[in-house]
């Protein structure tokens, strides 16, 4: 008797499949890489950067309004890479909290805090049947007081890690895969090496060089822990510094 | 606990009578990373495999055994999200406890109540169950103590347990080596030993994590260093 597969709804909601997988957790990882993006995040000595292409669909868009990184409070950025909608109630919900913590606690929300929220909420989603699991993945990076440059990853199982540097979207195995290679030695980037560490990543893997609309770039330094996007004349700087390295 | 749409429960009954999301559940345990307890004669040691997806992760930044109170600590074999709900839970049932009976929760006691949540899992509506074992290992006014709680939300005592990938081999091994007078450091010499037998590359105080509890009752999470002088004395 194969009603062992739990009725053929194992993969209609978070149920267990008979090998003890979560088909739509899966499902939603596959609709992160649907969205055609690749982003990463490097960390370095005293910075953290996070890249993403910045894809325009249509001329009659209005460029400024495309973008996936979000600023959380003024101290924490995010980066969401997959779906555009689920991205934006994500980050609702972020601001809410973020703003909660700091006026129930006097102190601003650290980094590592708001992605164990992200992360347990994402599990939610994972073990209820009524929500279906968000089809994001979120970098949350921000200089904590003790720890300092912190980046973390979340992901629509609930997992999160801190990261030296990762990646996420369509190319995110190639990304990881050259990430690893430049990072093996534990090298402490600064900020010019970390962003353009970050840049070049990006460009290595999609195989193309960038103009600086067509990507988006956020940075938080130890210097001046708030979180920032860069205009297009520092991606221009940061371009033609890797196109004059190379 | 009922989600508003889903008043039934989706771990439902097979014609067989077994409750097949459970088995399922234990499918996902089964192939999680490995761990592992021992009870000594003057305390208890938790450990488990760290292997993290890639060199970049910062594995500081990745703790997988937690302790619940100063005196309980508790490690999993499954779903990392799963677990952390789990700790949440148990760490605010065992301080309801102490507010109001001004005493440490037992351990025998928190770890019923764990159970209680993971069997609520089971057989609420809109819900599945959770997708781990766990080892909790405490030591109270009723000496060292080490419990195994399963998804469906069963729990035993035990003298020695494994979960998940390498289960089999890691029981064999702790049934042989195991002793009823074992003091703690032998313990976390075969915690080590049993985790090797099993081990894919090479083992080191940065992929794997010990927690230990003795008559101190305090429970702590050893240091790399620490582990690093085990991992040499072993050798």
């Amino acid at each position: 008797m194969s009603r062992g597969s739990g009725g053929g709804y194992d993969r209609h909601i978070t149920i267990f499949s008979p090998e003890g997988r979560l088909f739509q957790v899966e499902y939603a990882f596959k609709a992160v890489k649907a969205a055609g993006i690749t982003s990463i995040g490097v960390r370095g000595k005293d910075s953290v950067c996070v890249v993403t292409q910045k894809k325009v669909p249509d001329k009659l868009l209005d460029q400024t309004s495309v973008s996936h990184l979000f600023p959380i409070t003024k101290y924490l950025g995010l980066l969401a890479t997959g779906m555009t909608a689920d991205a934006r109630t994500l980050v609702q919900q972020a601001r809410n909290e973020a703003a909660e913590f700091r006026f129930r606690y006097g102190y601003e929300m650290p980094v590592d805090v708001l992605a164990k929220w992200i992360a347990d909420k994402s599990q939610v989603y994972t073990q209820h049947a009524y929500m279906r699991p968000l089809g994001v993945v979120a970098m949350v990076l921000g200089i904590d007081d003790e720890f300092g440059p912190r980046l973390y990853k979340c992901d629509p199982a609930g997992h999160f890690f801190g990261h030296k540097a990762t990646s996420a979207g369509l190319k995110e195995q190639e990304a990881i895969n050259f990430l690893e290679k430049k990072m093996k030695n534990d090298p402490a980037f600064t900020y010019e090496e970390t962003v353009q560490t970050a840049i070049s990543a990006l460009q290595s893997v999609l195989q193309e060089d960038f103009k600086a609309n067509e990507i988006e770039v956020g940075v938080v330094r130890q210097e001046n822990p708030v979180f920032r996007v860069l205009s297009m004349e520092e991606i221009d700087e940061h371009l033609t510094a890797i196109s004059e390295r190379d | 606990m009922g989600d508003s749409q889903y008043s039934f429960s989706l771990t439902t009954f097979s014609p067989s009578g077994k409750l097949v999301q459970i088995e399922h559940a234990l499918t996902a345990v089964g192939s999680g990373q490995t761990s592992l307890g021992i009870k000594a004669a003057n305390g208890v040691v938790i450990a488990t495999e760290k292997k993290l997806p890639s060199i970049l992760v910062d594995e500081s930044s990745v703790q997988k055994i937690q302790s619940l109170t100063p005196n309980i600590g508790v490690v999993y074999s499954g779903m990392g999200p799963d677990f952390r709900v789990l700790v949440r839970k148990s760490r605010k049932q065992a301080e309801q406890y102490h507010r109001l009976y001004k005493e440490p929760i037992p351990v025998t006691q928190l770890v019923r109540e764990i159970a209680a949540v993971m069997q609520e899992f089971t057989q609420s509506g809109g819900v599945r169950p959770f997708g781990v074992s766990l080892l909790v290992a405490g030591f109270d006014d009723n000496g060292a103590q080490l419990y195994q709680v399963d998804p469906s939300g069963s729990y035993f005592s035990w003298k020695a347990s494994a979960m998940g990938k390498n289960v089999s081999n890691a029981k064999t091994f702790l049934e042989k080596r195991y002793t009823d007078d074992m003091e703690l450091d032998d313990a976390v010499h075969t915690a080590i030993l049993t985790l090797k037998e099993g081990f894919e590359g090479q083992i080191s105080s940065k992929n794997i994590e010990i927690g230990i509890i003795s008559t101190d009752k305090q429970f702590r999470v050893l240091t790399p260093a620490e582990i690093d002088d085990y991992l040499a004395e072993v050798e």
